[in-house]
């Protein structure tokens, strides 16, 4: 029996294709990292809406579930949903792109509330997610700390060196979550490098690991509530998703990693996002 | 003000060598014992670095990443982010090169309170080799906005520096000689952050030293009185940001700027001193350092003498650029 009601997955899908249409609407600013955004967001969805402990009025609170977006291009996701959460005002995504904006291309503590870290230069997340897991062992705090990542992402050596030491640490407030979209800046994961079998690979280092579809509210939903998946072991979600999901001109395709559009393609993406957010809708019931 | 000489341990009685190591060690555990958000991370450098007795007395607080020094700063951005004071130690490359992204990123652009000890700076090691006798890191660091650069003088300077440091709320790089420092300032010498101190004054020649060469640089003014100069000595412990008031006070009055660092001579203490003069008041300089060029193998005595970084080698060059003026 699904964790959450037919309902609450309508009102998930719902504002998951609110923020990929004010993602699109952000983009009357400029070129944007779309298809990360879109393969990340259903992810994101759940979090914000049904598993972090926050509160968008006090962003700062102390017990609060951390977030950090290792993969920080991906940020308009983060944004769109900070926004819907209501950590602050709309008119902040009317200036993507502009000078000394609050939501560039690369997501900014300073900038935002409700943005835990700066992230841009990937393979930094994981470490400093440790970090403040570390910090909260120590301050006997009960948060948990959910690190995204991508799948080209970790090729970085970084990483792995925080998966290594997360594991030597038995760190089970920390969360790593892989959208694994199968596609980089240049074309497919497997043919730029292959960081596959994920799975595998975080078990040996002292993970416990579930693989979910990343656009299934349900699995999305039922293996964040879990987390810890083990007492004593960090949890690894592997997420497969699809670059640029409800865009159905651009899913699957590495060149939207970073669209450079035409002004004319906009409309007829705001309309895509529309009836794919209807299809969705239809197939719940 | 000018911090006047007066704190300074005069010659005659200045025969007292630390550890600095040992004097880091033991700062790091009470500053440990008397603020629980310390905390110490190690990259398999607990032992080199200073951090044997926090260890033993901490260990909830002892963080070890073995040799993985991008993920030690990371690490510590995380835990400083949630308000804990991260201590990193490992030898200077290891603090400085490897993890020099995450210092940037993590560190110095989210102002992180921080300390990150570059440990066995310098020629301590240069029987290591290049890979280990870093003559450049100041110079980059120098670079990265919000840094701060401490490299202390001496042992007292040693028994301050990380208790300073705490409390800068930015990202501080403490350089630590492996050599055992000559004892230059008395004990009631407070070390003050971005404060540069006359440890001998003088109205033919400004010395501006810093870490090992103050106490080098001080013997060469000694010799070079014997001459009939007068030589002024400032320690210049914080790099950046740096004294520009001691500077500019002492250049006006000698009209010579001689620095002198264990550190290439691109990028260092001598070009902060120049970015100084060249903007407020100009002068001329002489530069004594290391050149560009990676260090041959040797012991540090060898290499000091190599690079004229012996007290003679340095009275001589001063010198020479006196009689030129």
């Amino acid at each position: 029996m699904s964790g959450i009601t037919k309902n609450e997955v309508k009102e998930l899908i719902r504002k998951s294709y609110e923020c990929r249409e004010n993602i699109l609407k952000m983009m009357q600013f400029g070129e944007a990292h779309i298809g990360g955004a879109f393969s990340s967001l259903d992810i994101m969805t759940v979090l914000y809406n049904m598993i972090l402990r926050h509160d968008p009025k006090n962003p700062k609170w102390e017990d609060r579930d951390r977030f950090i977006l290792s993969a920080g291009h991906k940020c308009m996701a983060l944004y769109t949903t900070l926004e819907n959460q209501g950590y602050f005002n709309k008119e902040v995504l009317w200036t993507y792109n502009t000078f000394n904006t609050k939501v560039p291309m690369h997501p900014d503590e300073k900038a935002l509330p409700g943005i835990e870290f700066p992230t841009g230069s990937l393979g930094h997340g994981l470490s400093v997610g440790q970090g403040m897991a570390h910090a909260g062992k120590l301050d006997k705090k009960n948060y948990k700390v959910f690190v995204m990542l991508g799948d080209g992402e970790s090729a970085e050596g970084s990483v792995w060196e925080a998966v290594m030491s997360a594991g030597h640490y038995n760190l089970d407030n920390l969360v790593a979550i892989v959208d694994k979209n199968g596609l980089q800046v240049n074309g497919r994961t497997t043919d730029i490098m292959n960081s596959s079998p994920l799975e595998d690979k975080y078990k040996a280092f002292g993970w416990e690991t579930r693989t979910i579809n990343g656009h299934d509210f349900n699995e999305i939903y039922e293996a964040l509530k879990d987390i810890p998946f083990k007492t004593g072991k960090p949890s690894a979600i592997i997420a497969n998703t699809v670059k640029s999901k409800g865009l159905d001109f651009a899913e699957d395709k590495y060149e939207f990693h970073h669209w450079h559009f035409k002004e004319s393609e906009i409309d007829n993406a705001v309309k895509n996002i529309a009836q794919c957010a209807r299809e969705e809708l239809c197939k719940i019931g | 003000m000018d911090r006047q000489d007066t704190n300074t341990q005069k010659n005659e009685n200045s025969e007292i060598y630390d550890d600095a190591r040992k004097i880091i060690t033991d700062a790091l555990l009470e500053m440990g014992t008397s603020n629980n958000n310390v905390v110490f991370i190690s990259m398999d450098s607990s032992a080199g670095a200073c951090g044997t007795s926090f260890k033993k007395a901490f260990p909830q607080r002892h963080f070890e990443f073995g040799i993985a020094e991008q993920n030690g700063i990371g690490e510590a951005a995380g835990l400083a982010i949630s308000g804990k004071i991260p201590v990193i130690a490992a030898y200077v490359p290891f603090t400085t090169y490897r993890p020099f992204e995450q210092i940037r990123d993590d560190l110095c652009k989210t102002r992180l309170n921080s300390i990150i000890l570059g440990n066995n700076s310098g020629f301590s090691v240069s029987a290591l080799g290049p890979t280990h006798t870093i003559l450049e890191e100041v110079g980059i660091f120098r670079a990265l906005p919000n840094m701060t650069i401490i490299c202390p003088a001496d042992g007292t300077e040693y028994r301050q520096v990380l208790e300073v440091a705490s409390k800068i709320n930015n990202p501080t790089y403490i350089r630590i000689s492996r050599i055992k420092s000559k004892r230059i300032f008395g004990e009631e010498h407070k070390l003050v952050f971005g404060k540069a101190d006359v440890v001998k004054t003088g109205e033919d020649i400004t010395l501006i030293a810093t870490g090992t060469m103050v106490s080098k640089s001080l013997e060469a003014a000694y010799e070079l009185e014997g001459c009939g100069i007068k030589a002024e000595v400032i320690s210049m412990s914080t790099i950046k940001p740096i004294d520009e008031e001691a500077i500019i006070t002492s250049a006006v009055k000698t009209g010579k700027v001689v620095t002198i660092e264990e550190h290439s001579i691109f990028n260092g203490l001598g070009s902060a001193v120049a970015e100084v003069l060249s903007k407020k008041c100009p002068t001329k300089m002489k530069f004594i350092g290391t050149p560009d060029e990676y260090a041959p193998v040797g012991t540090y005595e060898e290499l000091i003498d190599y690079y004229g970084l012996t007290s003679a080698k340095i009275a001589q060059s001063i010198m020479d650029f006196y009689k030129k003026q």
